[in-house]
């Protein structure tokens, strides 16, 4: 078969061969999808990655047909014993061609493994397929069994916790296949292994780090390869994700790392900059010493650069969330990054503004969260916001989006009107910024939040209120609210169950529709 | 985070401060783009479709946390937050059809009115049966008086000496002279309330229990006595007038805008099951 030589990470490549797709494997996929339902939708969302072959070898299966799923899964399973009995076969035959049987036995069983929608992992597990595998990633052994090896190992890492789990006793050897005196492909497909195996959880990627799993894959990451440098990335996202913040901070403290980041965000190649993008979330979001370099590096302009320029959603999800948490994390990034009249400045506002516009719910939302940051920052960041595109689009969402993106909005819409906060003094309203807010009728925005279930909604409209009471010319402002309904929504907090609540709802009826309210009318 | 002492303040006081907010990578806030990450990076291989994307965003609005209602004494398991809104219309908003005051159940609402549109009530009072319910749900201790009421509920459940169960809403301009038009009808206890009707506005106050501080200070503190005494007035005059069903729709009790909280804890509802459907509010 002429397959041996297709690099597993086909699956990256497949826009280019979709002319070779038979309409009816596209069909039946789906309808195979319908049937699976659940287990693939959790398949889907996992941030673990099946490794499949090249789509233009799918006709050499005989499972294409009539089959329904019981029967499908009963083949595979069969299927795949029968195979695990070859593979022991294979290890224990001496003869001549001893190595050429192990490495068929292996890639039949890396087919089985990558082509149906349902590999039949636990049927190979359950056969003894791992002591198996571990035996075949032995030091010295030729590459090809290396390759088909890891392959194996990478497919059944993909699927259930159970299941990756099961790799256990083969991480030390899949660590020491990342090595620089491995071969590339061999390399690449140890570490995508691995980013299956980290993408599991907590514990497993604990395990890997004390292996020493960190350092070969930044190295790999450095790669000048593209494919090896995408597939070194997203396992190391899936590496320092966290929750602990030590993988990351070792990560920025590798030598090259940095570097590598900005040469590879310079690229014109999106997916490699994609899956580094993510690596930059992580790093921006754990470590302190990241964020310090990260904001004084050619990474921002970069980002800010892919921000605005970019119409790729794969893309734009994790260069938006860079900056966000660059900017949420350093004053740095607002005081000397992102300066009003800057060339940069202006770039992410444009960026920021094209993200309110899309129809992705994640660009917005996200959007928003990064304006609020922005905004909190001087008088001067709030006044170009302000004038900016940015406020009639917000203003528009503050009624018209679904909850999570109407609530970024408001903090941001807020933050315009009121200065930066100088110690214990209640902070200023910048007037102008707020008459014109209320003008554009936010007040009923805001009430709409304070009549919300979610107490920091609820606490941020009745902030923005006071604001509008207080801060409103000519004492107009409780008139406002008032016919707003927002006497009402204030007062029922009197059987709200948080007394925080209770206490600055009630505070604001006394104190502005107390007993002199409406006298001069 | 920056400026925490501003922040402490503000929020103890409620005001808004703008500051930058920072979230950790598991926040629920981004789970929903680290979702598409993973859709939009295996959409090519496993061959998405559009229904399929569907049926993923739907899960991963059902996925995100039940919001409870936040109403003292109910808890109501809500799927999401724009659930809440219908929950709270359906159950929270009995009103009051004579002072559109509002209770979040239909209990207090037919305590409120009782006590404060009722003049057959009052005239129990007036002859010395214990008429005024404690507002915790299956307690059942009735006290002669709304003073020995509020003792009781601070004694025995725990309420705070603040609590006010009359605090009269507030009404749009639009019904405030509505209202003070009809009260242009009613007769005038002149001598003791003259210098007591100081809201022009707002209806005929004939029974000043409670005023916020300021007038206070310019009237003089009650006592008891002057409110015993009103008490009887009111007792007297109401008795006067016809006894229909309906009450007069300007007589209300209560200062407009009293001060101190209403507070019913959870204790209210002791099974903590939700009560009975109260009427929509009308």
């Amino acid at each position: 078969m002429a397959d041996e030589h297709v690099p597993p990470q086909s699956s990256y490549h497949r826009d280019s061969i979709k002319s070779s797709v038979h309409n009816s494997s596209a069909q039946r996929r789906r309808q195979l999808a319908v049937a699976v339902g659940k287990e693939r939708r959790e398949a889907l969302i996992r941030t673990k990655r099946l490794c499949r072959e090249a789509l233009f070898e799918n006709n050499e299966a005989s499972l294409e047909g009539d089959m329904n799923i019981d029967e499908e899964r009963a083949v595979l399973n069969s299927q795949a014993s029968q195979i695990i009995e070859d593979l022991k076969s294979a290890m224990t035959y001496q003869g001549k061609g001893a190595a050429q049987k192990k490495v068929e036995a292996l890639r039949a069983l890396r087919r089985l493994l990558s082509k149906s929608e349902i590999p039949p992992v636990k049927a190979a597990l359950q056969a003894g397929a791992v002591p198996l595998l571990v035996q075949c990633l032995s030091l010295g052994s030729p590459d090809e069994q290396l390759l088909e090896a890891a392959w194996c190992l990478t497919n059944i890492a993909a699927g259930e916790p159970e299941e990756t789990k099961s790799l256990m006793p083969a991480l030390p050897l899949l660590v020491a296949h990342l090595g620089e005196k491995s071969s590339v492909p061999v390399a690449e497909q140890c570490a995508w292994a691995l980013g299956n195996v980290a993408g599991e959880g907590d514990e497993l990627r604990n395990i890997l780090l004390a292996q020493g799993a960190l350092l070969p894959l930044a190295r790999l990451m450095m790669s000048t390869k593209g494919s090896t440098a995408r597939t070194a990335s997203w396992a190391l996202s899936n590496l320092i994700k966290g929750p602990q913040p030590n993988a990351a901070t070792e990560l920025i403290s590798i030598k090259g790392v940095l570097d590598s980041i900005i040469q590879h965000l310079r690229n014109l190649d999106d997916e490699l900059a994609t899956e580094v993008a993510w690596v930059v979330v992580y790093l921006s979001a754990l470590s302190e010493a990241a964020v310090s370099l990260l904001v004084k590096s050619d990474v921002v302009h970069l980002l800010v650069g892919k921000l605005a320029a970019s119409e790729s959603l794969q893309l734009l999800i994790p260069v938006l969330r860079s900056l966000g948490n660059l900017v949420a994390a350093d004053s740095y990034m607002t005081d000397m990054v992102l300066v009003v009249g800057h060339n940069t400045t202006d770039q992410i506002l444009l960026g920021l503004i094209k993200c309110l516009k899309s129809e992705h719910r994640v660009l917005k939302k996200e959007a928003a969260w990064v304006l609020s940051n922005i905004a909190a920052g001087s008088v001067g960041h709030k006044e170009l916001i302000f004038s900016s595109e940015a406020t009639p689009l917000m203003i528009h969402l503050l009624s018209s989006a679904p909850f999570d993106i109407r609530k970024e909005v408001a903090y941001t819409l807020g933050n315009l009107c009121v200065a930066p906060a100088k110690s214990a003094e209640q902070p200023s309203i910048i007037v102008h910024h707020l008459v014109a807010l209320v003008n554009r009728e936010c007040i009923s925005g805001f009430i709409h939040l304070v009549r919300s279930a979610d107490i920091q909604s609820a606490k941020l409209g009745l902030q923005f209120l006071e604001l509008v009471m207080r801060g409103m010319p000519n004492g107009e402002g409780p008139k406002l609210v008032e016919r707003e309904d927002g006497i009402d929504a204030m007062e029922r907090f009197q059987f709200h169950e948080n007394e925080e609540m209770r206490i600055m709802a009630n505070g604001l009826v006394d104190k502005y529709f107390g007993e002199d309210y409406g006298l001069n009318e | 985070m920056e400026s925490s002492g501003v922040e402490e303040l503000g929020l103890a006081s409620g005001w808004w401060i703008a500051s930058r907010r920072r979230l950790m990578p598991d926040d629920p806030f981004f789970s929903a783009g680290n979702i598409e990450r993973e859709l939009l990076a295996k959409q090519v291989a496993l061959d998405l479709t559009e229904d399929e994307r569907y049926q993923l965003q739907k899960m991963e609005v059902a996925n995100t946390e039940p919001v409870f209602c936040p109403i003292v004494g109910c808890a109501a398991r809500l799927n999401c937050l724009e659930d809440f809104e219908d929950h709270y219309h359906a159950r929270h908003t009995a009103s009051c059809s004579v002072c559109s005051r509002v209770f979040p159940t239909s209990r207090l609402l037919s305590i409120h009115i009782s006590e404060a549109h009722d003049s057959f009530f009052q005239a129990k009072v007036a002859r010395g049966f214990p008429m005024y319910e404690c507002l915790v749900e299956g307690c059942g201790v009735k006290l002669k008086s709304y003073k020995s009421r509020q003792q009781h509920l601070v004694d025995k459940h725990k309420f705070p000496a603040t609590f006010e169960f009359y605090k009269k809403a507030h009404p749009s301009k639009h019904q405030r002279q509505k209202h003070q038009r009809r009260q242009g009808s009613y007769p005038k206890d002149a001598s003791k309330h003259t210098d007591m009707d100081l809201d022009r506005k707002s209806s005929k106050q004939i029974y000043h229990k409670y005023r916020p501080k300021k007038a206070s200070l310019k009237e003089g503190k009650e006592t008891e006595m002057e409110v015993e005494e009103r008490m009887d007035d009111l007792v007297s005059a109401v008795s006067k007038l016809s006894t229909t069903d309906s009450s007069p729709s300007s007589i209300s009790f209560g200062h407009r805008h009293a001060r101190g909280f209403a507070f019913i804890p959870r204790s209210i509802n002791k099974n903590g099951k939700q009560t009975a459907q109260s009427e929509a509010k009308g």
